[in-house]
């Protein structure tokens, strides 16, 4: 139990680790592109139509302590970023954190759902696709997983939403009703969302669940062939305790390894996603933070947020697979 | 002695995507309950292929022929093996009256289960134990095969344990169900050569004890010569020579059992070059007409060879060879 809370203790450091050297390397980036806050928010008033000097961009400088080396800069961001607090936009002037707060957990929310969703139906399917002899089930698997590979998700929400329009004259954009827009979170308010969310979270799912399935399908294809399952056969082990017990029960590891290089992928599918769907309460703010306003600070904290997001879900999933598989757990505790 | 299992033209045919190919072809022997029966041939040649045969266990695009006939004599009665159905029916012979060791202990455990719940699961489901009672059976079995400390051992899993301790652990497995045979597919090939002497050991001890018959494939003529009583030589999925061990050894009939037995390094003579058997067993989607080895034989008689089906012909009561060397009295009828 106390090496189990150190091997815990030890990966959880671990994952600090490499959020601070992504954080850096993120900060980097935000520090190579031409120009600084200052300047950004100047060239912002100036196309407003103010007249700026060279002296008001300096003294902006110092008011944003920019003119601070840049170690110690980064410093005081990290430290700052671990505490969920990110300063204020660059253009906006609006502190950030307030203004991702609840579309941060969101976005989040939508991706873990999809995730979610996408293995709930690929682990069945996946381990019948492997194990069963029938050629028509395969095939039309097979056909659907590559559909869903292979059409974009932006392409699959454009139908959708088009399909929606005409038959039922609704778009089905946004995540809330109008009327719950701004309103505090309450039953009717979550009704709302959840009559919204299943859209985005379908999207983002029907990519992620064809890809789980072909990991699942030749994961399980790999552990059905294996010696052990003839072994376990050959002593009389048959039928669904043959099936769960052993090749299941192994492939369940690569499983769930699989699950962080997942939400991966759904996050970048995200912002695409958001954008078609007008979901202004989701991943399209980094989008917009980038490409449009080249809002550094709000997009620093946006990538910082999602790294922290994959590294949290790595984190469980290494402590998971330490309490299902004993090779791992032996190899923590020696 | 009683007769334990008889095996009548067993013919195994596997689909393919290059089609139909034969693995197997009229395979016949028996066993007698306390018997040690080796079964010799290279790679490919199709012993494991029967040995699973016993037991159902090839894939499902294995085809038995109709004429394929295999029947365990249990003190219950026969058991017509190709007629058992479903899985639960197999049990019988599947870690029943019938266990298997293969040739990588360590792959033929599950990596992620320990030892003993493997050793447990298989006795739950062929006995009327308790877990509490298979826990206990179980550890005395890992005692039994000489493995120190079992009830640690028992909770461990397969990567933790050494190779040698690993393939003890599998026949105690294998053991523990009491089967009438035991089938042991390259037991010790994976294993040093001293760890291998113990393990063989082990066995000879058990099948005395338990008096329960074997079959061993191996490609290792002197593990045949140490352990079995009888031998039956294959050859791309046929038995080409067959008979009691010593007279197949020191009187080999068969070209091929010549050949396999002037392969074996002379450790008297280290100077003497090895004469391995020229060329290479035939893909089985090739199989040549006649005689199978009739494409490597050094010892071709004519047209026949290449024809003709050689049938068996005795050497003695019991060792018998198909070659058309006996069977052409045109070119000296029994050659020895």
């Amino acid at each position: 139990m106390y090496q189990f809370a150190r091997f815990a203790v030890i990966r959880a450091a671990l994952a600090v680790l490499t959020l601070v050297l992504v954080s850096f390397i993120v900060f980097s980036l935000m520090e190579l592109v031409p120009g600084d806050c200052a300047e950004r928010y100047i060239a912002f008033k100036a196309s407003q139509g103010s007249v700026i000097s060279a002296a008001d961009v300096d003294a902006e400088r110092v008011r944003l302590g920019l003119n601070q080396p840049y170690v110690q800069r980064w410093g005081i961001w990290i430290v700052n970023a671990f505490q969920g607090e990110f300063g204020d936009s660059c253009i906006q002037r609006l502190n950030i954190s307030q203004l991702l707060g609840q579309k941060f957990w969101i976005s989040l929310g939508l991706a873990m759902s999809a995730l979610l969703l996408a293995y709930v139906i690929a682990i069945p399917v996946g381990i019948i696709a492997a194990t069963s002899k029938n050629a028509t089930l395969n095939n039309s698997l097979r056909l659907v997983s590559y559909l869903g590979l292979a059409l974009p998700n932006f392409l699959l929400a454009l139908m959708i939403m088009l399909f929606s329009t005409v038959v039922f004259g609704d778009s089905l954009t946004g995540l809330f009703s109008k009327e719950f827009r701004d309103a505090a979170w309450s039953w009717a308010k979550l009704r709302d969302f959840l009559g919204h969310a299943w859209l985005p979270v379908f999207i983002l799912a029907w990519s992620a669940t064809a890809f789980a399935i072909q990991t699942v399908r030749a994961l399980m294809s790999d552990e059905v062939g294996k010696l052990y399952v003839t072994a376990a056969a050959a002593r009389g082990v048959s039928g669904r305790q043959l099936l769960w017990r052993y090749p299941a029960r192994h492939a369940l590891g690569p499983i769930i390894n699989s699950l962080g290089f997942d939400l991966n992928r759904i996050f970048n599918e995200l912002p695409i996603v958001a954008l078609i769907l007008t979901l202004t309460e989701a991943g399209s703010l980094l989008i917009e933070a980038l490409a449009r306003s080249n809002d550094q600070q709000m997009a620093g904290a946006i990538i910082f947020m999602l790294t922290a997001s994959i590294v949290g879900l790595n984190f469980v999933t290494d402590i998971i697979l330490a309490l299902t598989d004993p090779r791992v757990r032996r190899s923590i505790l020696g | 002695m009683t007769r334990l299992l008889d095996v009548e033209n067993l013919t195994l045919q596997f689909d393919t995507d290059e089609g139909r190919i034969t693995a197997v072809d009229n395979v016949s022997f028996s066993l007698e309950a306390g018997e040690v029966m080796g079964l010799v041939g290279e790679s490919g040649s199709g012993k494991s292929v029967t040995a699973k045969s016993l037991m159902k266990l090839n894939a499902s695009n294995a085809h038995y022929s109709d004429d394929t006939k295999i029947t365990l004599h249990l003190e219950d009665g026969p058991i017509d093996i190709m007629s058992l159905k479903n899985s639960k029916e197999m049990q019988v012979v599947r870690g029943g009256a019938i266990s298997m060791i293969f040739q990588e202990p360590m792959a033929s455990f599950a990596p992620a289960i320990s030892i003993g719940d493997q050793m447990v699961e298989q006795l739950l489901i062929h006995t009327d134990m308790n877990s509490k009672k298979a826990k206990e059976v179980s550890i005395e079995m890992l005692d039994r095969v000489g493995i120190s400390d079992a009830s640690t051992r028992f909770k461990q899993f397969a990567f933790e344990l050494s190779g040698g301790m690993r393939q003890r652990a599998m026949i105690a497995m294998a053991l523990s169900t009491k089967p009438k045979l035991l089938i042991a597919d390259e037991p010790t090939t994976a294993l040093d050569v001293t760890i291998q002497a113990q393990v063989i050991d082990l066995m000879k001890d058990l099948v005395t004890e338990f008096g329960m018959g074997i079959i061993f494939i191996t490609h290792d003529l002197g593990v045949i010569a140490q352990t079995a009583d009888s031998v039956a030589v294959m050859y791309l999925g046929r038995v080409i020579e067959q008979g009691p061990v010593r007279e197949v050894i020191r009187t080999p009939a068969h070209p091929y059992t010549q050949g396999l037995l002037a392969a074996l390094p002379d450790l008297d003579n280290l100077d003497t070059p090895l004469k391995p058997i020229p060329g290479d067993i035939p893909s089985p989607l090739e199989r040549p007409p006649g005689c199978v080895f009739n494409t490597r034989c050094p010892k071709v008689v004519g047209d026949v060879c290449s024809t003709v089906v050689p049938d068996f012909a005795n050497m003695t009561e019991h060792h018998k060879a198909a070659c058309h060397l006996y069977t052409q009295p045109q070119n000296g009828g029994s050659a020895k």
